[in-house]
């Protein structure tokens, strides 16, 4: 990764496909596995992820020679715990009932495994172009991931999918009802899957299946 | 003291909102070190160690520190909070630390075993979610409430991980489809150990 000769963009699409930091090297699982049980969580979560997985990363590899080895896991950590401060306020203050929903998982992007990863495999060894490229390329993938399990989990749980704001046009309400409302209503829906057996089952099920694919191509190659 | 109110405290945090089967916390230790009985059950005591302590260090700092020196300098007892998160894993990395001195003075084969995972306690999500947890449940705002929630939460850690173990150790002897190794059974299971642990719903509150 951080000794591979490539471009930057390559860096920003490992980010998403090849190296996807839930699906493929399965850090950062518990926002994953908490937050997924609808698409609203999801995408906040993503954003305050990719915001906090970018400033960590730009200040890391600004400062890289003033860091000393033996005290970086602590600067690192510092760094994050600063901007998870700064974001949790942010998310407060503008989409405060998903705020709300969030709960404790907003401060505990501090101790994902995927940003501090980042910081060290990549931030404290590049150049600031390359660290951004990485940052903007693990939290996008880092979304997709979570966009998929939210997407999973809502449609068979709740038949809707939310949106943390009303967007006019496409969902006025904040919500598209995707399965008939009789669906919900009726008691059809999966309440198991908004639930926290739901969000293992489906993350094992996702985690069999890019694997599945990923056999596939790199044998068809 | 109200032994009653402890006691529900404790199996609602071991059993009912058990920290890893239902509140999705320590998922990385979960899947990482449950291959044999002896580590998982090791990690649960060392987990178990350090949430304990944590979690009352963090009620101190909070309840002590930062309302003391809010009211005293800013006459407000709330100025201070902000620093929470960074106070609460500055806490958690010299705890962890501390545990790591120990096990390698006098317990060389399991610090040898842990490997990097002992560290990575600092970033284990349970323990700064206990913390975060006591900080904003109200029951637990009592210094005795703290330290029971915090040793609960380590306690049903540890069985989670114990038990996740045993199962794995006997899926080594099943015949699971490929693209499921690993981290897709895992989670699987987990997922049904998750419906087992849905059973205790009701207990407590």
């Amino acid at each position: 990764m951080a000794d591979e000769n490539g471009s930057n963009l390559k860096q920003f699409t490992d980010g998403i496909v090849n190296n996807n930091p839930v699906l493929v090297q399965l850090l950062g699982m518990c926002p994953m596995l908490a937050i997924t049980n609808s698409v609203a969580n999801a995408l906040v979560m993503g954003a305050a992820a990719t915001f906090v997985v970018v400033m960590s990363n730009t200040i890391t590899s600004l400062l890289r020679n003033l860091i000393k080895p033996h005290v970086r896991i602590l600067i690192f950590t510092l760094t994050i715990a600063t901007f998870v401060t700064i974001a949790d306020f942010l998310l407060k203050a503008f989409v405060y009932d998903v705020a709300m929903k969030l709960g404790p998982f907003i401060p505990l992007i501090i101790v994902n495994c995927m940003i501090i990863c980042r910081a060290e495999v990549v931030a404290i060894r590049n150049g600031l172009a390359r660290s951004l490229a990485d940052a903007f390329g693990i939290g996008i993938g880092f979304t997709f991931a979570l966009l998929i399990l939210g997407v999973i989990r809502e449609l068979l749980g709740a038949g809707t999918w939310t949106f943390p704001f009303p967007i006019p046009g496409i969902a006025p309400e904040g919500f598209i009802q995707i399965m008939p409302s009789s669906f919900a209503d009726n008691g059809h829906n999966w309440v198991i899957m908004v639930l926290p057996p739901g969000a293992f089952l489906t993350l094992g099920v996702v985690i069999g299946v890019v694997n599945w694919i990923r056999s596939k191509s790199e044998g068809g190659a | 003291m109200d032994f009653g109110l402890l006691i529900t405290i404790f199996i609602g945090v071991a059993l009912v909102n058990n920290l890893v089967l239902a509140g999705f916390l320590g998922i990385c230790p979960f899947l990482g070190v449950s291959r044999k009985v002896d580590m998982a059950f090791g990690m649960g005591c060392a987990v178990t160690f350090v949430i304990t302590v944590s979690g009352v260090v963090t009620w101190l700092i909070v309840h002590g520190l930062f309302n003391w020196v809010g009211t005293a300098v800013f006459e407000n007892a709330g100025a201070l909070y902000f620093l929470k998160y960074v106070a609460f894993i500055m806490v958690i990395a010299s705890m962890v630390q501390l545990v790591e001195m120990y096990l390698k003075k006098f317990f060389p084969p399991l610090y040898e075993a842990f490997g990097v995972f002992l560290p990575l306690i600092t970033t284990n999500c349970a323990i700064l979610g206990a913390c975060l947890y006591i900080d904003m449940k109200p029951e637990t705002q009592n210094l005795i409430n703290a330290a029971t929630y915090a040793f609960g939460g380590g306690v049903g850690f540890t069985l989670a991980i114990t038990i996740m173990a045993g199962i794995r150790e006997h899926i080594n002897f099943s015949d699971v489809p490929k693209p499921l190794q690993g981290a897709g059974i895992t989670m699987l299971v987990a997922g049904i150990l998750s419906l087992a642990f849905m059973g205790f719903t009701g207990i407590g509150k």
